[in-house]
C-alpha cells in the first residue's frame, strides 16, 4: 500500500518559490490501477517523483508497504526503487548503448543477480511485450511503442509490486498507446499497483481510479 | 564484473573519437617513461658493460682527481713497483708512461702524446676495446714502430697517416705499424690522440724513467677495494705524502657511474611524469564531460535502482579501462621507440652497441602508473556522477 501525507514540495527558483505540491494526502492500495489527470504543472509528475522515491518532499511522508521513505537514506531509496518500484518514462530512457535486452537486464544488474538469470529472465520479459524477436536489437533500431514496451519489460526486470508510468504514452501513436496499456491492464490483474500520469482522458478511462490535479492539489 | 566491463566498454565504444585521443594522451605519457628509462638502463649497461671487463684491474695514478681534473703530482719510482709486487692478492703489475712529445709527417710538425707500456697490456687494455682499423698491434721488439689514435692519423696533418708512413717522434724515426679505430666514450679520449709506443721506445723518446702509471690486476675482484686502498698507503708512505697516489678500481668508477645514471633516470622520469599529468588532465576532462552526456543516463540508471556506489564504480571502471589500454599501448609504443632511440643511437655514435634494455618491471610499473592515474583522475568525475539526484538528472536532456 502507498500512503501521502501532507505531501508538500516546494521548489526555489531563485528567489521565487513555486508550490509543486500543496498537502497532498492520497491512498493507493495494493492491486490499483490508478490514473492521474490534469494540466500541465499541476504536479502530477512532482507527485509521481515522490511516490517512485526519486525525490525528497519539502515536508510530508510518503509510506510505502509501511516504510516511512523520510527516514531512507539515499541508498535505502536506491533500495525501494530497485526492489518495489518499476518506472516507465514518456521518454521511455533506455540506455541507447545497449541491447534490449541488456537494457532489460540492466535493473537486475545492479540488483545483483546473475548474468545468466538476469539474460534468461530478461529474453522472457521481453517475449512477454512481443518483442522476442528484437532482443538484439539497440533502442535506435526500434520505433517509439517497441521502445516503450522494452522500458516496461525493464520496468518489470527485478519483480517489483507497483508500475509507475509517466505519460507512458505520450511519445506514441494511438495504436501503441492502446497495447501499452493492454499490458499495464494485464500487469494490474496479476495484482500489481498500476500508477499512470497522464493528460489523455481515454487513456485514463482504462484505470480503476481516476485522481484529478490542479495547482498542486488533489481534488476530491 | 563481466557485465560492469561490458557497460563501460560501451560507453568508450560510443565516444569513439574522443575515447582514442585520450588513450592516445596517456599511451604518449607512458610510452615516454618506457622509452627514456629502456635507453637509459641500455646506457647504462653499453658503459658498464666495457667497464666490468676490467673489473680486476687497479689504476694507479701519481696525482688526485679534483671534480673533472686530473692533477699530476708527480711520478712513481721503480721502488714503488717493487713493493708493490710484494702486495698479496696482486696477479701481475705493468707500468706506462707518457708524456707530451712533438710528431713530425711530412716536414710538418704538430704536438701530441705519448704512451708506452708493455705491449701484451697495452693490446688488452685498447686493442681488444677500440680495434685497429689498419695494420697490426706492436710486439715486444718493435722499437722502431709505433700505433696512431683516429685524430692523429686524420686530423694532425694536411694528409692521412697510414700504415707504413714514417713519422718523426721527438725527431727519432718510427714506422707507422697500425692505426686504431675511432674510440667511443671511454676511449675517445685515452686513443685518439696518442701514439703508442713499446716502454723501451717510450723511454728513449721521452727521455725519462719515468712511471706515470701503474696497472695492477687482482686476483679477486671482491678484495680490490682493499688492495686498491693498500696500493695508495704503500706508495703515498714512500714518497711521504698523505695524497699522493691515486687508486682507482673499476669497482669504485661503476658506483660512480652508477650515480650518475640514477640522477640522469630520475630526470628522465620527471620529464615523462610531466607528460602523465597532462594525460591525466586530459582523462579527467574526458570524463568530465562524459558525465555530463550522460546525466540523462545517470538518472535512469539510478531510477531503475543503481546506488551511488554502482554509479561510482562504472565510471571508475570506464576511466581505468581508458587508461589500462593507453598504458598497455603506451608500452608497446614506448618499447617501438626504445627500439628506434637504440637504433638511432647506435648508428649516429658509431662502434657503440647501444640496446636498449626493456626490463618488465618497467612494463609493469607503466601500466600500474597508467592505471592510478586512470582511476585519480577518474574519481572526481565518477563521484560527481554518482552525487547527482535521480530527478534532476532524468529530467536533463
Amino acid at each position: 500500500m502507498i500512503r501521502t501525507e501532507h505531501l508538500t514540495k516546494i521548489y526555489r527558483m531563485g528567489a521565487v518559490e513555486v508550490h509543486a505540491l500543496r498537502d497532498v494526502s492520497l491512498e493507493i492500495r495494493d492491486g490499483e490501477f490508478i490514473a492521474i489527470i490534469g494540466p500541465s504543472g499541476s504536479g502530477k509528475s512532482t507527485l509521481l517523483n515522490l511516490i517512485g522515491c526519486l525525490d525528497t518532499p519539502t515536508s510530508g511522508d510518503v509510506f510505502i508497504d509501511g516504510i516511512d521513505t523520510a527516514s531512507l537514506s539515499e541508498n535505502g531509496l536506491a533500495e525501494i526503487r530497485r526492489k518495489k518500484i518499476g518506472f516507465i518514462f514518456q521518454q521511455f530512457n533506455l540506455v541507447h548503448t545497449l541491447s534490449a535486452l541488456e537494457n532489460v537486464a540492466l535493473p537486475m544488474f545492479f540488483a545483483g543477480v546473475g548474468r545468466e538469470k538476469r539474460l534468461k529472465r530478461g529474453e522472457e520479459l521481453l517475449v512477454r511485450v512481443g518483442l522476442g524477436e528484437r532482443i538484439h536489437h539497440k533502442p535506435s533500431e526500434l520505433s517509439g511503442g517497441q521502445q516503450q514496451r522494452v522500458a516496461i519489460a525493464r520496468a518489470l526486470s527485478n519483480d517489483p509490486g507497483i508500475i509507475i508510468g509517466d505519460e507512458p504514452t505520450g511519445n506514441v501513436d494511438t495504436d501503441a498507446g492502446n497495447a501499452i496499456m493492454d499490458i499495464l491492464g494485464g500487469l494490474n490483474r496479476e495484482g500489481r499497483t498500476i500508477i499512470v500520469v497522464t493528460h489523455d482522458a481515454e487513456i485514463a478511462a482504462r484505470a480503476g481510479r481516476i485522481k484529478r490535479m490542479r495547482d498542486g492539489m488533489v481534488l476530491e | 564484473m563481466r557485465d560492469a566491463v561490458l557497460l563501460a566498454y560501451r560507453s568508450i565504444r560510443e565516444r569513439k573519437a574522443r575515447s582514442i585521443l585520450t588513450v592516445l594522451g596517456i599511451a604518449v605519457g607512458i610510452a615516454a617513461i618506457v622509452s627514456l628509462m629502456s635507453v637509459g638502463y641500455g646506457m647504462e649497461e653499453a658503459i658498464t658493460g666495457e667497464l666490468t671487463a676490467f673489473a680486476d684491474i687497479i689504476s694507479v695514478y701519481p696525482g688526485k682527481i679534483a671534480g673533472a681534473t686530473y692533477l699530476e703530482l708527480g711520478s712513481f719510482t721503480d721502488r714503488d713497483v717493487s713493493d708493490l709486487q710484494r702486495i698479496g692478492g696482486i696477479k701481475d703489475i705493468t707500468t706506462m708512461t707518457y708524456d707530451a712529445a712533438e710528431v713530425e709527417f711530412r716536414n710538418k710538425r704538430a704536438p701530441t702524446f705519448v704512451l708506452g707500456g708493455e705491449t701484451k697490456e697495452l693490446e688488452s687494455l685498447y686493442v681488444e676495446a677500440v680495434g685497429l682499423k689498419e695494420g697490426r698491434w706492436l710486439r715486444e721488439n718493435d722499437y722502431k714502430g709505433c700505433v696512431i689514435g683516429d685524430r692523429v692519423a686524420n686530423d694532425f696533418f694536411d694528409d692521412v697517416i697510414h700504415v707504413n708512413d714514417k713519422l718523426l717522434i721527438n725527431d727519432k724515426k718510427f714506422i707507422v705499424l697500425g692505426v686504431f679505430e675511432k674510440g667511443t666514450m671511454m676511449y675517445a679520449n685515452d686513443v685518439d690522440p696518442n701514439i703508442f709506443l713499446t716502454l723501451r721506445a717510450a723511454k728513449d723518446v721521452l727521455q725519462t724513467d719515468e712511471i706515470k702509471y701503474i696497472m695492477a690486476r687482482v686476483y679477486d675482484i671482491d678484495e680490490a677495494e682493499e688492495i686498491a686502498e693498500e696500493i695508495k698507503e704503500t706508495i703515498n708512505d714512500n714518497h711521504g705524502l698523505d695524497e699522493f697516489a691515486n687508486a682507482m678500481t673499476m669497482g669504485s668508477m661503476l658506483e660512480q657511474i652508477g650515480g650518475i645514471f640514477s640522477i640522469i633516470r630520475a630526470v628522465l622520469v620527471g620529464i615523462a611524469a610531466i607528460a602523465l599529468v597532462v594525460a591525466s588532465i586530459g582523462i579527467m576532462n574526458t570524463m568530465l564531460m562524459s558525465v555530463m552526456e550522460r546525466t540523462h543516463e545517470i538518472g535512469v540508471m539510478k531510477a531503475i535502482g543503481a546506488k551511488n556506489r554502482d554509479v561510482l564504480s562504472l565510471f571508475l571502471l570506464e576511466s581505468s579501462m581508458v587508461s589500462l589500454i593507453g598504458g598497455a599501448a603506451g608500452c608497446l609504443l614506448g618499447l617501438s621507440v626504445a627500439k628506434l632511440m637504440s637504433f638511432l643511437g647506435s648508428m649516429l655514435m658509431t662502434g657503440m652497441e647501444l640496446e636498449a634494455i626493456v626490463k618488465p618491471e618497467v612494463l609493469f610499473g607503466g601500466i600500474a602508473v597508467a592505471l592510478i592515474v586512470g582511476i585519480l583522475s577518474g574519481f572526481y568525475p565518477a563521484r560527481k556522477a554518482s552525487k547527482m539526484s535521480p530527478v534532476e538528472a532524468v529530467r536533463y536532456g
